[in-house]
């Protein structure tokens, strides 16, 4: 029945989702409260809201990395979560390269544990990291790369799988300014060549508008759904330029507003 | 001149120098040499020892061999029961009173139940040996499993790692350096265990020579068995560094 009442064109799709973390305790948490929104393949949308409005609790529900159950129906590609789908590419706020491997060795990762062949492996992740500007580092550890150069690392891992879906979680927050715009430009660089669908959490208003099509408002915990709102600007789009941009700016006093009322409704 | 080397020479004049005046201070009477012996006398001992008589080669293979099984086995029996236990906390959990019991039983005291269990031969030593060095890398093992960085293993499950693939690639590599630096101190206490024991009572070895001369007052050769266990321990930490460094190229 539910399943009917969703369009069969979408590529990821959720109806009415409550998590409540600890419902079998006293001291349980309503994290998430009845969001329901889709998104068209690919689609790049940005989820931005307080602080523990419950962003990355959603992302966890796409991928079924939760033990609790939710409420309400959430489909990826028409399928249920499960943990380890093919389907879905998941990057996480910090880089979490691993150490004792090279650049390389850490681009590769992912299609590693999927269990692509060493050969081809080898000639993604080479591919990827030329795309994101670290061709010449394949052979350096982590230790040896800032910060910037290791989201780097982490977005060619990311890209590398293949999976039609991307969830990235606030993948820039910890870096600087202008390493921040640059990265953007080479994930919009990735993505218009990579075609993937894309949900973008942020706490950063600016970054949401500048990268996605879509913007989802979200209120302070327990995080409901305040506003979905279309970002219109033209694409091809560079970061950097759209700084200067009016109607950049016009979206940017728009989405406050509904940020700020998000936060005040629930207070 | 470069640093490095005007830092060794000044090691170099300042071991020259005292060993200088020890002899010297020795030979006037200033130094009793019964209590402290003298350079030249621990330099004839050594002399007699390992070329002339050539007894010490046989005590100094003794001391190493014992050390080296006792490291072995206790190191393989103590990461395999770490491992043991990262797979099996529950089992992890009831061991745990009984181990901290154990571990915090002053093991030379050991010593002499075991020279009554194994006698006097390589046995009783490498026991007390393993029972100090077993500890120690298991508590590494186990904190080294533990201390793996939980950013990894999101992203492995979320990438759908098995459990048997989170644990080749995640948790065993990351737990590696810890591993190692108790390896490092598990070989120093393991030459501890065997010397400890000898000096109790032995057939052969280095802590049993040391424990001869001693009672019979010879102060040369005390201050030679010395040098020689500070020099064995200075090694066991010379190629200790060298494995990691090769090892752990990524730190
Ligand atoms: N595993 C969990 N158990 C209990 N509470 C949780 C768990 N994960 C998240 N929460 C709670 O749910 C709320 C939303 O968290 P989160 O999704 O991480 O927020 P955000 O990513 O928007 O900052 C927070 O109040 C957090 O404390
Ligand atoms: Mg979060």
């Amino acid at each position: 029945m539910l399943q009917q009442l969703m369009s069969a064109n979408s590529a990821i799709e959720l109806r009415d989702l409550t998590m409540r973390f600890g419902s079998q305790t006293t001291s349980s948490v309503l994290a998430v409260d009845r969001v329901s929104f889709s998104l068209a393949p690919r689609e790049f949308v940005s989820l931005i809201g307080p602080s523990g409005c419950g962003k990355t609790t959603i992302l966890n529900l796409l991928t079924g990395l939760l033990t609790e159950p939710p409420e309400g129906d959430v489909r990826v590609l028409g399928k249920k979560p499960t943990a380890g789908n093919p389907d879905i590419a998941y990057m996480l706020a910090r880089d979490s390269l691993l150490p004792w491997r090279t650049t390389l060795e850490n681009a590769a990762y992912g299609m590693e544990v999927r269990g692509l062949p060493r050969s081809e492996r080898e000639t993604r992740a080479r591919e990827l990291l030329k795309q994101v500007g670290l061709g010449d580092f394949a052979d350096k550890y982590p230790k040896a790369l800032s910060h910037g150069m290791r989201q780097r690392c982490a977005l060619a891992r990311t890209f590398a799988l293949d999976s039609p879906v991307l969830l990235m979680d606030e993948p820039f927050g910890a870096l600087d300014a202008q390493t921040k715009l640059t990265l953007e430009d080479v994930l919009m660089k990735l993505w218009s060549e990579h075609q993937k669908t894309v949900v973008f959490v942020t706490h950063d208003l600016a970054e949401a508008i500048a990268l996605s099509d879509r913007v989802i408002v979200m209120s302070a915990r327990p995080g409901r759904i305040v506003a979905d709102v279309p970002i219109d600007l033209p694409r091809p789009r560079s970061v950097r330029k759209l700084q200067a941009d009016h109607r950049f700016h016009d979206l940017y006093a728009q989405l406050w507003g509904l940020l700020e009322q998000g936060v005040a409704g629930s207070e | 001149m470069n640093r490095a080397f005007r830092l060794s020479l000044g090691h170099a004049v300042f071991i020259v120098a005292f060993v200088g005046l020890w002899e010297f201070m020795s030979a006037r009477g200033i130094l009793d040499p019964t209590f402290f012996g003298r350079p030249s006398g621990i330099v004839a001992y050594l002399w007699r020892g390992f070329v002339a008589d050539k007894n010490l080669w046989k005590d100094l293979f003794y001391t190493i061999l014992a050390a080296t099984i006792a490291f072995w086995g206790g190191s393989v029996a103590a990461v395999f029961v770490g491992l043991l236990f990262a797979m099996l906390p529950r089992l992890h959990k009831a061991c745990e009173p009984y181990l901290t019991l154990l571990n915090s039983m002053p093991r030379i005291a050991l010593a002499p139940l075991f020279l009554l269990w194994f006698g006097l031969g390589i046995g009783s030593k490498i026991a007390v040996a393993v029972s100090l060095t077993f500890f120690i890398v298991l508590s590494s093992t186990v904190a080294g499993i533990k201390g793996v960085n939980s950013d990894h293993l999101i992203l492995s499950r979320a990438l759908g790692a098995t459990p048997s693939q989170i644990f080749f690639k995640v948790t065993l590599p990351s737990a590696v350096p810890i591993i190692f630096s108790g390896l490092r101190l598990g070989l120093v206490y393991s030459l501890l265990g065997v010397v400890g024991a000898e000096l109790l009572a032995a057939e052969h070895g280095l802590g049993q020579v040391l424990a001869y001369l001693q009672s019979t007052f010879d102060m040369d050769g005390v201050m030679a068995l010395l040098l020689l266990l500070v020099l064995l321990g200075l090694s066991i930490t010379v190629v200790m560094n060298w494995i990691e460094h090769r090892l752990l190229v990524w730190q």
